[in-house]
């Protein structure tokens, strides 16, 4: 792949990458960063693209080894996910929706994520984090029991 | 109301700020600056046992061929932790000389995982000595095997750098490079993570690397942890 074409490319993908990036690591200045450091990374590697692969699973699985390093050197909060429920303003809920998150282990927070922003398929996400279809339809199952259970609210349950 | 529809509403709303991504390409055709050169002015010198003294200098101290296979050593994994492939350091050390409660300091600051910072408060009470902290940092600035002994992840209660033998600077380009390498790299064909640094993890193709935040983390996709390196000792 040559330098134009990596442009045209990234171009396409930096908003899709960013909202993945500040989704997981929940401010804008960070996920810049891993923006910024994830295309350089590809960047830089871009001899060893093989077109076997869609662009958008390189650019991801390096964008998620970026925001996956990131979040190894964030402690976990101590108190991930106090329960909230029955309250019906959006601002609540996305604000509880986004602490419910920190309750969910990282591996699948990322699946969730990337599914959630970008629609990947399981197939994509399992190519992406190099891990089997099953494995991504048991994180992803896993993490949304947690969500559930996180946000305490009965009405999660039935879905 | 349903999950999914509410966790799509969630994930999509985080639009980029327009300003935010020209800054990001601004950035592509930058190069970080290489501190793999950085090796090469270190004086490393070693004993039979180990290395015993890294300063700045240049050239390698060692009296037998045994000390220079340590010094050499030390000179390589060096070069390839400056270049950001390597997160661990193998290359036995020599503190014999070291007083008893320097040696302790070192040792627990030598347990600081890769990439991460403590305060010297922090250290000293995981030693056993709560008020030591200012000895704690005497101690780390008679390190005498810098970077080796990362005291470079060492820091003041508030933040600040504090004193390093090499200047500020240089704790600066470390901390940044430990924050710009991974630590643990699994294959997505063999399903193995390694530390990186790790033989194994060099030969893994750039295509093929996924990285990990801990050693659970990958476990619980389906990796195993490779039983060169043993990644279950560090994370």
């Amino acid at each position: 792949m040559d330098e134009r074409a990596f442009s045209r490319v990234a171009e396409a993908y930096a908003g899709r990458l960013y909202a993945v990036a500040y989704r997981l690591l929940r401010n804008r200045a960070d996920a810049e960063d891993a923006v910024q450091r994830a295309l350089m990374k590809a960047f830089a590697a871009r001899a060893s693209y093989s077109p076997r692969w869609a662009v958008s699973t390189w650019l991801y699985r390096v964008l998620s080894n970026v925001c996956i390093d990131e979040l190894r050197r964030r402690r976990p909060p101590p108190d991930p996910a106090p329960a909230h429920g029955g309250r019906d303003s959006g601002d609540v809920e996305r604000v509880d929706l986004a602490r419910a998150l920190d309750a969910v282990p990282r591996e699948a927070r990322l699946l969730l994520a990337l599914h959630y922003v970008n629609g990947l398929s399981y197939r994509e996400l399992a190519r992406v984090r190099g891990i089997s279809v099953n494995t991504v339809k048991s994180q992803l199952a896993r993490g949304k029991t947690i969500l559930r259970r996180a946000l305490g609210d009965r009405r999660w349950i039935s879905t | 109301m349903d999950l999914d529809l509410t966790l799509r509403e969630f994930f999509t709303a985080a639009a980029p700020p327009r300003h935010a991504l020209a800054r990001l390409f601004r950035g592509l055709g930058g190069r970080s600056p290489r501190l793999e050169p950085l090796a090469d002015r270190f004086r490393i010198e070693a004993s039979d046992h180990g290395v015993t003294r890294l300063r700045p200098g240049r050239g390698l101290g060692a009296a037998s061929p045994r000390a220079r296979g340590h010094a050499e050593q030390a000179r390589e994994e060096l070069r390839e932790y400056l270049a950001g492939r390597r997160t661990f350091f193998r290359v036995p050390l020599d503190l014999d000389g070291v007083p008893e409660f320097q040696a302790t300091v070192l040792a627990e600051a030598a347990r600081i995982p890769f990439g991460e910072v403590v305060a010297y408060a922090t250290l000293a009470r995981r030693i056993g000595h709560p008020r030591a902290a200012r000895a704690v940092g005497n101690a780390l600035g008679r390190n005498p095997v810098p970077v080796i002994v990362p005291c470079h992840r060492v820091v003041r209660g508030d933040g600040s750098w504090g004193h390093y033998a090499f200047g500020h600077a240089m704790k600066t380009f470390l901390l940044g490079l430990e924050r710009a390498t991974p630590l643990l790299v699994g294959c997505a064909t063999s399903r193995i993570v390694c530390r990186r640094g790790c033989a194994h993890e060099r030969r893994v193709a750039e295509g093929n690397r996924v990285v990990f935040a801990s050693l659970r983390d990958a476990r619980s996709v389906g990796y195993r942890p490779c039983r060169v390196c043993r990644p279950a000792r560090v994370a």
